[in-house]
């Protein structure tokens, strides 16, 4: 339609507030990255490989790294194995209820997290839901260490990242016919034989993307590790917080972003080429 | 010069033509139909007629003004969608009223004209309720209220028709024909039906493949097809492949028919079905007639008439018999007997 | 197949019973009658609503927070709104390349895009103030907002556009009267995502807030690291409830599964 080339000028002021508080400070953290930090603890401006040196000679990165990675892998295979259901009932249902449940099912993504992290301490703190049940059955005479450690950050994670594997597995479902489930069915397997058979091969695809999504949103989550590992749980995002406010140690935080944001990269790009593989 | 002209108009997309080279002149008052399967161009054109497509040749002119890059609001053109794109937000007399609103036009005079409008395609009394609440017929009246309110220069018609069921589309046949009449309003209607379009229309430009293949009266376009596109698009017609004797004249199941046939190549001879009679193998034809020999495959009862579906040594064709009269019982040896005068035909396409 | 099946229907609602549970557990905490996190608790009362009534820490940041998303909201449409428009409707040739360019930052870990914007900001003098705050939380809703608006822009028919057109509606008197009209559902459910999304975001804000200036979330971090007791659990119920009202108006309208997936 005539006119259009008006229209077009709308796209400048997002474009402007982009480029302005989002590309600019994006350019300027990678920038720090190679700063240097003086004997006095201030940042000095420089164009060195310094912080580099320092942060990947660093044991610590090594170990935080691989505390990252295994977070993230146990917490994404549970969150995956829980989706996984949710996301086939919803996809499969009848109800009438189905737009309720499937509500249900992403509505706490929208809730607040740390109002999440603080239910999980009702649930697994020494005198929480699963501890206090437990005693009073006489499975345990002490309390079992559930949060402010490992296990905690790990159930609090794939609690907090299920409603967007869901959501990503309910997309990858979209493609999958039911005639196809039917046909095996009309062709005698039992419902399990053919939900091994037709239903899982089929749904592969969709569950390395929504793994990869998992894997990124718990490598980057913060509010968790934090609050549900108490100060006991080291991760590459509580190390990044750390080093940026408490130790003000800019470069350094810049640097962990960066290498950070290049592992997010590398495993969003392994998921995305195992959907593809899957899809053939 | 005509009060439409279209010259050579052109519309590429990045891999394929819609509009290759249309021209076209449409007279005052007339009514000029687009026919064509879908893929032909004609909505394409028409957009470009409405200024909601720009050509990228070509010219519009109207009324001697030069019109092919004026924006859509400028142009004063009514344009019946398929969907009737009606407002949703908006009651039916607001819809009416949105041209004359976006004129400038006083309240008092935009209610009289929309109730007039509304009166005019027998909607009275359904002016506040929403466009939702409406049939599709109901619908399709307030988009036609709403484009002949504004007293368009052209009225233009996108299949509008199409989402109506059967036997409503009579009904709005009709009544678009006599409103477009009693108007006299420029009317191009875009159109797939060929029963729309021979019942609705002064002039048919029957489109093929971006071009015009045929602009004529109803009667030209089916009694005098130009192109074998053309005769086999408009109406039903047996295809039957004939070869050339000695002397270039048509020979069909053996027999030889002295009709004008393409000098070379290979060719078929296009008769309508409903131009054959049936009759006993002994009867003899005038001489202006074709005559063929064959047996009675079985013959389909359709309401309106009966189908006989003969077989002869070159294949099949099909006789349409008005009902009533006695078909010939199946395995019967018959003759099928036409106008000389209308045997079309046209060389055979490169597939 | 005829349904989800007894097995399938069985696992979902364990599963349900697992999303569910630390909400329901916050609300039941939130009427404890305990000093501790005890759950069960031992006896319910409302002391911890009225405690947070007198709590000025955090009534102070849920004000920040709600003025904060207030103008995130306005300033987010008011940016956002446009450029949907133009992606959706216009036609120029780098569109995908501006759609991605729009998009990249609902990529960006908020961690990442927080240490960004703190070393941004600290020259400008803009980390703790509110201006600081907001232009952080645009930098998540701005797109938002982008992406949910060109699908609802792109998912008008566009034939009603046109018929505006013919009908003799300049450019602008379309978008007035037709396009914005029929998106309105969209921008409404649009406004409620992002004025949440702003008041729930918690790791951009705890690199931008300062004493002086601490959203609710970044309060709530604090006091949960500082102390546990309920009294949080009873702040939470308010949230949950402001989230479920945002859900059911963006359900009604739009669709939560729409408006939040791709």
């Amino acid at each position: 339609m005539t006119g259009s080339t008006r229209l077009n000028l709308l796209v400048l002021p997002a474009v402007l507030f982009l480029l302005a508080v989002y590309v600019w400070p994006t350019l300027g953290l990678f920038r720090n990255a190679f700063n240097e930090v003086g004997p006095t603890g201030a940042m000095v401006e420089a164009w060195s490989l310094k912080t580099g040196a320092e942060v990947f000679a660093d044991g610590f990165t090594f170990e935080l790294t691989l505390n990252s990675l295994w977070l993230s892998l146990t917490s994404t295979l549970i969150a995956l194995v829980l989706s996984y259901p949710v996301s086939l009932f919803l996809f499969r249902t009848n109800s009438r209820f189905r737009g309720l449940l499937a509500v249900i099912a992403i509505m706490p993504m929208l809730i607040s997290g740390v109002v999440r992290v603080f239910g999980w301490l009702a649930i697994l703190g020494d005198r929480g839901l699963v501890n206090t049940l437990a005693q009073s059955l006489g499975l345990i005479s002490t309390p079992m260490r559930l949060v402010f450690n490992w296990t905690g950050v790990t159930i609090g994670l794939a609690e907090s990242i299920m409603p967007y594997m869901i959501l990503a597995l309910l997309a990858g479902f979209g493609q999958l016919d039911r005639t196809l489930e039917e046909a095996s069915r009309s062709l005698g397997a039992t419902p399990f034989r053919t939900f091994l058979r037709v239903t899982l091969p089929l749904s592969l695809p969709a569950l390395a993307l929504a793994a990869g999504l998992g894997f990124v949103l718990s490598m980057s989550a913060y509010i968790t590790p934090k609050l549900l590992g108490g100060g006991r749980v080291f991760v590459l995002a509580t190390e990044i917080f750390e080093q940026a406010t408490t130790n003000t140690n800019w470069p350094v935080a810049a640097m962990l972003a960066i290498y950070t944001l290049g592992l997010l990269l590398l495993l969003l790009a392994i998921s995305n080429i195992a959907a593809r593989r899957l899809q053939r | 010069m005509s009060y439409l002209e279209l010259s050579g108009l052109q519309k590429r997309y990045r891999d394929s033509v819609a509009v290759d080279d249309v021209s076209l002149s449409v007279e005052q008052g007339e009514a000029v139909a687009l026919l064509g399967p879908s893929g032909c161009g004609k909505t394409t054109t028409l957009r470009m007629l409405a200024g909601l497509v720009d050509p990228d040749r070509g010219a519009i002119r109207l009324d001697g003004a030069e019109i092919t890059r004026l924006p859509a609001h400028k142009r004063n053109m009514g344009y019946v969608f398929q969907s009737y794109a009606l407002f949703p937000h908006l009651s039916v007399a607001r819809n009416v009223g949105f041209g004359l609103e976006e004129r400038g036009v006083g309240k008092p005079e935009i209610a009289r004209q929309v109730e007039e409008a509304l009166a005019l395609v027998r909607l009275a009394g359904l002016d506040q309720r929403r466009p939702r609440e409406l049939s599709g017929g109901q619908q399709q009246r307030v988009a036609l209220a709403r484009s002949l309110v504004i007293r368009p220069s052209v009225l233009l018609l996108d299949e509008s028709l199409s989402n109506l069921d059967a036997k409503l589309r009579d009904t709005m046949r009709h009544e678009i024909r006599s409103i477009q009449r009693s108007l006299g309003i420029t009317t191009l209607f875009v159109t797939h039906d060929q029963v729309e379009a021979l019942t609705m229309c002064d002039r048919i430009a029957v489109m093929d493949r971006g071009r015009i293949a045929q602009i004529g009266s109803a009667e030209d376009i089916y009694e005098r097809p130009a192109t074998r596109f053309v005769a086999s698009f408009v109406g039903r017609s047996n295809v039957l492949p004939a070869t050339r004797d000695a002397e270039g004249r048509a020979v069909l199941w053996g027999e030889t028919l002295p009709v004008a046939v393409p000098a070379s190549g290979e060719f078929d001879l296009f008769v309508r079905p409903q131009r054959m009679r049936i009759l006993p193998v002994s009867e003899p034809v005038s001489p202006g007639m074709a005559r063929v020999h064959g047996r009675v495959l079985r013959s389909v009862f359709v309401g309106d008439h009966v189908e006989v579906l003969i077989e002869g040594v070159g294949g099949q064709l099909t006789v349409e018999m008005q009902s009533g009269s006695a078909a010939p019982a199946e395995g019967t040896e018959v003759a099928v007997a036409w106008p000389l005068s209308d045997t079309l035909p046209f060389a055979r396409e490169a597939a | 197949m005829n349904g989800a099946g007894r097995v399938l229907s069985g696992l979902a609602a364990i599963v349900y019973a697992l999303i569910l549970a630390p909400i329901v557990v916050v609300v039941a905490l939130a009427f404890s009658a305990d000093s501790f996190i005890l759950f069960p608790p031992s006896g319910y009362s409302l002391r911890w609503f009225r405690q947070l009534a007198g709590h000025a820490p955090l009534l102070n940041a849920l004000w920040l927070s709600v003025q904060i998303a207030s103008v995130v909201t306005l300033l987010s449409l008011a940016v956002g709104v446009p450029a949907a428009l133009a992606l959706a409707k216009g036609r120029f040739a780098w569109r995908d390349a501006l759609t991605n360019f729009f998009l990249a930052p609902l990529l960006l870990p908020t961690l990442i895009a927080g240490l960004a914007l703190l070393l941004f900001f600290t020259p400008l003098r803009l980390t703790a103030t509110l201006p600081g705050l907001v232009l952080g939380h645009m930098t998540v809703t701005v797109p938002f907002v982008i992406r949910m608006m060109t699908t609802a822009f792109q998912t008008l028919p566009d034939d009603i556009e046109a018929a505006a057109a013919t009908l003799g509606a300049k450019p602008w008197r379309v978008v007035w009267r037709v396009t914005l009209p029929l998106v309105t559902p969209g921008l409404i459910a649009c406004a409620c995502l992002s004025f949440l999304l702003s008041f729930d975001e918690t790791v951009i804000s705890l690199f931008l807030s300062g004493p002086r200036a601490a959203t609710l979330p970044v309060e709530m971090v604090r006091y949960v690291e500082g102390r546990t007791d309920p009294l949080i659990a009873a702040l939470s119920v308010l949230l949950i409830v402001a989230t479920l009202i945002v859900v059911v108006v963006v359900e009604r309208l739009v669709g939560v599964a729409r408006a939040v997936g791709k």
